[in-house]
């Protein structure tokens, strides 16, 4: 089923790594518990997607705690207590005797402030949810923060190309044509099943099996031109493909490139670094010193000749003739 | 360290923390920090009746911070008949201020937009506070449909200095950076109280008040090199929706700027130049590109090389040979300069 594969990768159940996130996991878990009466381990992993492991560690610590109380001895009727039949037995939790907290915590200014950015970028997806919608969540998630949230904002991006077919096609599980140019520099016809839709800020990206490579390929939806979705069904059995989250993967014939970049510039270099330790490059007079793989010399000539006082490419002789081939070319036609 | 202490098993720092939000909300008239240090779970082990608690009063202290970050609000309350003495003060948590308002709600199609805005930070610095937010929000019990969206989106704040300029615009620090200003031969040390953090075309831009000028500015965070030091003391700060003023003024000097490029029809810039927002491209293959910052659009035209030619602004078209120079310059092998190209 086309539903299936087109599930954005889930923010795994990675187990919480600070103390700060585990006590908001607390503070989460027992106006949830509370609300619902009675929930299984299961369903309450699946809910906070967390592990039924963290969901059984909170449930024994909630079970133990409490307040001093006046005795300042945490007395049996100080504590919460929960349904030890129920949790051992049945794999349920059920709160018996509550302490303290009854509703769920506010947002803090951050917190408020990370997901209303994050509406903000999200406005320009074709999704026909009525502007409106984005307002009103805003409004409440700033009053649902106990300060101002904090000033940060993305501007919405309307330059989004295609996205608004791409998704089309994704959602009714139909291929899609389109013209594009690759970063060679070649035009051609793509037929592709699509898969998952990728952003990385102002730029998006479409994977999808292609029919023509017989491969999973990452198309970005600004080269592509002429799209149209089609009638044709996707082919199911590439459903199950496994999809990184690095949009790029470097592949064994890649051409190994060394290249020296201003510290502060690290970043320029993106999806160059991907397999890269950026944190352990070797120092070469004010710069570092990085090999990077690239699948072909096109994207890093072009950056170098952007950003030639952040990078400069060392190695091979090949690559930087390239580098001043390409903008010895760009410079001749300012003479004419 | 008395040798006792060594024998109490640890009590975890969730669990610590997790006693002191409870004690703290459970109390009206707020419990002193003796009290707290006494009784509370986590510390009341490690408390010496007639000894030095400096560490464990250096611990309550942190743990402050850490709950006051995740949004509890932790008040301080002067006793009447003794203010400014540390001893007497009173610590709570107001249960009207800690809670959620119960008028709020969210329906499946907010929890998706919810669900995705918050993995849009999946990898940014704000990556902890969107999680920590979507617990608070399933909390709530507020199921999603999972409906299938087939999205990843992703902010990206590869700039170093953002985790920092978040950091001291939340807690309202100043921050000292070296700032290298295009144009500019050397980066200047900058000391500013921030305003706001936004993204505008793909970049993120610093609002703040520099104290060397006395004057707001806008910093692209991209061009702060090094590390970014926060001050101590925080400070007051006029209310008012810098991100949005933040945000028009780059839209209007946007608005203000025009390039006109010449480009090759059917190549990588011709086709993804033309898309851009505002972006009009004349029968003779010239595209009229709105732009913000000169340099960094230099930067993109003089990548995409042969296939543009910069008409105007002049400014412009000599910093994109500029930089065409310099590429040619540093990546000619020998002495002799086999570059022709200028």
């Amino acid at each position: 089923m086309a539903a299936d594969r087109d599930r954005p990768a889930k923010a795994a159940a990675e187990p919480l790594a600070f103390a700060q996130d585990r006590l908001t996991f607390l503070l989460a878990l027992v106006p949830y518990v509370l609300d619902a009466g009675r929930v299984t381990v299961a369903e309450a992993a699946a809910h906070f997607q967390v592990s039924e492991k963290q969901i059984r560690d909170a449930v024994s610590l909630i079970a133990v705690s409490g307040v001093p109380g006046e005795t300042t001895q945490y007395q049996h009727g100080d504590l919460f207590d929960i349904s030890w039949d129920a949790f051992d037995e049945h794999d349920e939790i059920v709160i018996t005797h509550r302490v303290a907290l009854d509703d769920s915590p506010r947002f803090s200014a951050r917190e408020a402030a990370a997901l209303i950015a994050g509406l903000q970028y999200l406005q320009a997806l074709p999704e026909n949810v009525d502007q409106g919608v984005y307002s009103s969540l805003m409004d409440k998630l700033a009053r649902g923060a106990s300060e101002s949230p904090s000033q940060v904002a993305i501007a919405s991006s309307d330059s989004t190309g295609s996205l608004a077919e791409v998704r089309d096609a994704l959602a009714r599980g139909v291929r899609l044509e389109f013209d594009y140019l690759s970063s060679r520099g070649s035009a051609e016809r793509r037929e592709v099943d699509p898969l998952r839709i990728d952003s990385d800020d102002e730029n998006w990206y479409l994977r999808a099996w292609d029919h023509l490579r017989q491969a999973v390929r990452t198309f970005r939806l600004d080269r592509m031109t002429g799209v149209t979705v089609t009638d044709r069904p996707v082919d199911e059995e590439h459903g199950d493909l496994p999809l990184g989250d690095s949009l790029f993967q470097a592949g064994d014939d890649d051409l190994v490139v060394t290249v020296d970049v201003d510290p502060d510039a690290v970043a320029l270099l993106g999806e160059f670094m991907a397999g890269v330790d950026t944190r352990r490059l070797e120092p070469v007079g004010d710069r570092v010193r990085a090999r990077i793989r690239v699948a072909h010399l096109n994207g890093l000539t072009r950056l170098a000749a952007a950003r030639p006082s952040a990078v400069t490419v060392v190695d091979p002789p090949e690559a930087r003739a390239a580098v001043v081939d390409w903008a010895s070319r760009a410079l001749a036609r300012y003479d004419g | 360290m008395p040798s006792e202490n060594r024998a109490v098993p640890p009590v975890p720092v969730e669990e610590r923390l997790f006693s002191l939000v409870l004690a703290l909300l459970a109390t009206e008239s707020g419990l002193t920090k003796n009290e707290i240090l006494s009784t509370v779970q986590g510390y009341r082990q490690r408390f010496e009746v007639h000894g030095d608690n400096a560490s464990l009063e250096r611990q309550f202290e942190r743990d402050k911070d850490d709950i006051r970050e995740l949004g509890v609000p932790l008040e301080t309350l002067e006793a009447p008949g003794d203010p400014g003495n540390n001893q007497s003060l009173r610590y709570r948590i107001p249960r009207a201020a800690y809670e959620l308002p119960a008028d709020i709600s969210f329906s499946p199609e907010e929890i998706t937009l919810l669900n995705l805005a918050a993995m849009a930070w999946r990898e940014g610095s704000l990556s902890r506070e969107s999680r920590r937010a979507l617990l608070k929000l399933r909390s709530i019990g507020a199921d999603t449909t999972e409906p299938v969206l087939g999205y990843a989106p992703r902010i990206r704040t590869r700039d170093a200095a953002f985790g920092p300029l978040s950091d001291a615009l939340a807690r309202g620090l100043t921050a000292t950076f070296l700032y290298l200003k295009p144009g500019s031969a050397a980066a200047r040390l900058r000391t500013v109280r921030p305003l706001a953090l936004v993204q505008h075309q793909g970049r993120w831009h610093l609002k703040a008040f520099d104290q060397g000028v006395g004057e707001p500015r806008t910093f692209l965070l991209s061009r702060i090199s090094g590390a970014v030091k926060l001050g101590r003391q925080p400070l007051e700060l006029a209310p008012g929706d810098y991100a949005a003023e933040a945000l028009a003024e780059l839209d209007a000097l946007w608005e203000a700027n025009v390039a006109e490029i010449e480009v090759v029809p059917g190549m990588d810039a011709a086709v993804r130049l033309s898309r851009r927002r505002g972006a009009t491209l004349s029968t003779d293959g010239v595209i009229s590109l709105h732009f913000t910052d000169a340099a960094l659009l230099a930067d993109e035209l003089a990548g995409f090389g042969p296939e543009v030619l910069v008409r105007s602004p002049e400014h412009l078209v000599e910093a994109v040979k500029a930089r065409l120079r310099l590429a040619v310059d540093a990546h000619s092998d020998g002495s002799g300069g086999d570059s022709d190209g200028s």
